[in-house]
């Protein structure tokens, strides 16, 4: 067999049950499965998850704001499939990720992305990305509390853990640490 | 689609005045340049080769750390160590996928670094000898680091500057735990108090190596710093650095392997003595005193994958095969 490094899948996070799903980074894996087990490990070493998605990344339509208008996409054929549910995420501010901000339901990627940008119009949006909702593997909510719960102990992994300051400033004024 | 692949742009495309313009008032304005966007065929060949090498060097920085955590004094230690050595596995992963977004590919990066190929950071062609290396890797080489990719977590491309403040976040840590096992030890034993000065003696000018070349030796500062890529060059990076730890290294009694350090009024710097660049090629061109003994670990851990490599595989078509209509 080849050694390959498998297909690409997106990470998305969920911080708070009432959060909206935000982007993390990629994975790649044999399938959706182990895809979300490498997410895990990957994105989630420290609090806090409620849920996370993978998606393969050759779902995802993305536009960025230099994109949209551009005609290339824009002139894309109305789809001729069946519709179905397309998951709408967006990138609001420069320093910011893409995160979800509702569903539009729609026949193909292009015609998902038309409607997104004319239903959600309140914001600037930087950047948009539309995916199916059937190519979200989603973690399980039984599975929350052993795939995420155990980082809540780890607290030597927080900088907070370590008083380094304050050693360092009884240093600088006494010369030693206090007892 | 997201992130195609490298076939999809036009590295020869020429470049519009017009087009140059806009990119360059872009970064001006402070946005975030996002896969998809129009840039410089230049922009992206800088972008890769860095954040490619800055994940090779993650990758690589696991080995010298990961040999000692069946040898940690105690279990808390070795729990910090295991958690410190995954985190930069992960950093390794964060940084493939953006440069996966410039079109490079992971095969290619993986390849080109188990062929000897791909460059990473100096640093991690030196020995970790004694436990006190641990603790001194954690302050100054991250610390080093974290100086970089504070930088980088402000740079124009948007992938990169989201995987650098993730990174940071987690670095913090790596940076504290390393200062607690210096400060701690140089308060400690006889015994204690020389591995600690042992290790700093032997680290100090690998890790001012770190920010690389000077200036006017660093011919893609322009170009980067221009596009802002980076914000700040490698000799005021090292020099921030080298002001924030002589005073503390030298409260904690650790004497600095250089006679001409002082501390300049006029400038109010510490001034080092000159850095041995002919060792800093040296060991970037592969003659380091462990580059061998990286690449042979970092290809045997690969060869050594294999079997769940396939493993997985195996399951995979298995699964849908059984997954098809009969």
């Amino acid at each position: 067999m080849t050694d390959t490094q498998w297909p690409r899948f997106m990470v998305f996070q969920q911080s708070e049950l009432d959060e909206p799903f935000v982007h993390n980074g990629t994975v790649h894996a044999p399938d959706p499965e182990m895809a979300l087990m490498n997410a895990r490990d990957v994105y989630y070493r420290r609090p806090k998850a409620e849920a996370m998605w993978v998606v393969p990344a050759e779902s995802i339509f993305s536009v960025t704001l230099e994109e949209q208008t551009s005609k290339e996409w824009q002139q894309e054929a109305e789809g001729a499939g069946i519709e179905k549910e397309f998951h709408v995420f967006a990138k609001f501010s420069h320093q910011g990720q893409c995160e979800q901000i509702g569903i539009v339901s729609a026949n193909s990627h292009e015609a998902a992305m038309r409607l997104a940008i004319e239903t959600y119009t309140d914001k600037q949006v930087l950047w948009w990305w539309v995916f199916p909702s059937d190519a979200v593997m989603a973690s399980e909510a039984e599975d929350t509390s052993s795939m995420y719960d155990p980082s809540l102990e780890f607290d030597y992994k927080s900088q907070a853990a370590y008083p380094v300051v304050t050693m360092m400033r009884q240093i600088h004024a006494k010369g030693k640490l206090e007892e | 689609m997201y992130g195609a692949s490298v076939d999809d742009f036009d590295l020869d495309q020429e470049e519009n005045p017009e087009q140059l313009a806009n990119f360059e008032a872009r970064i001006a304005r402070g946005e975030k340049i996002e896969p998809g966007d129009w840039m410089p065929s230049e922009y992206r060949r800088q972008l890769i080769r860095m954040i490619s090498q800055h994940a090779h060097s993650e990758v690589v920085g696991m080995l010298p750390e990961g040999a000692w955590i069946t040898k940690a004094p105690t279990l808390r230690r070795k729990l910090i160590l295991i958690a410190k050595v995954q985190d930069e596995a992960g950093h390794g992963q964060y940084l493939y996928h953006a440069a996966e977004t410039l079109g490079a590919t992971r095969e290619e990066m993986l390849d080109a670094l188990l062929e000897g190929k791909a460059k990473y950071s100096s640093i991690f062609n030196y020995p970790t000898l004694t436990w006190a290396d641990i603790g001194t890797i954690g302050w100054l080489v991250d610390g080093a680091a974290i100086m970089n990719q504070t930088m980088l977590a402000r740079c124009s491309y948007g992938p990169y500057s989201r995987a650098m403040v993730r990174i940071c976040m987690e670095e913090n840590f790596h940076k504290k735990q390393g200062q607690e096992m210096v400060i701690l030890l140089s308060q400690g034993t006889p015994d204690q108090k020389a591995m600690i000065q042992d290790a700093i003696t032997r680290w100090w000018w690998p890790t001012l190596m770190m920010f690389g070349p000077h200036d006017s030796d660093s011919p893609n500062t322009p170009i980067l710093q221009k596009w802002g890529i980076k914000t700040r060059s490698n000799d005021e990076l090292r020099q921030d650095f080298i002001n924030q730890l002589v005073p503390d290294l030298q409260a904690l009694g650790i004497t600095l392997p250089d006679p001409d350090l002082h501390y300049d009024d006029e400038s109010e710097n510490w001034i080092t003595g000159p850095i041995d660049w002919d060792e800093f090629w040296r060991v970037i061109k592969g003659d380091g005193p462990v580059n061998k003994e990286r690449m042979a670990a970092r290809r045997k851990a690969h060869d050594d994958g294999l079997w769940v490599r396939e493993a997985l595989q195996a399951y995979a078509e298995k699964q849908a095969a059984e997954a098809m209509p009969a």
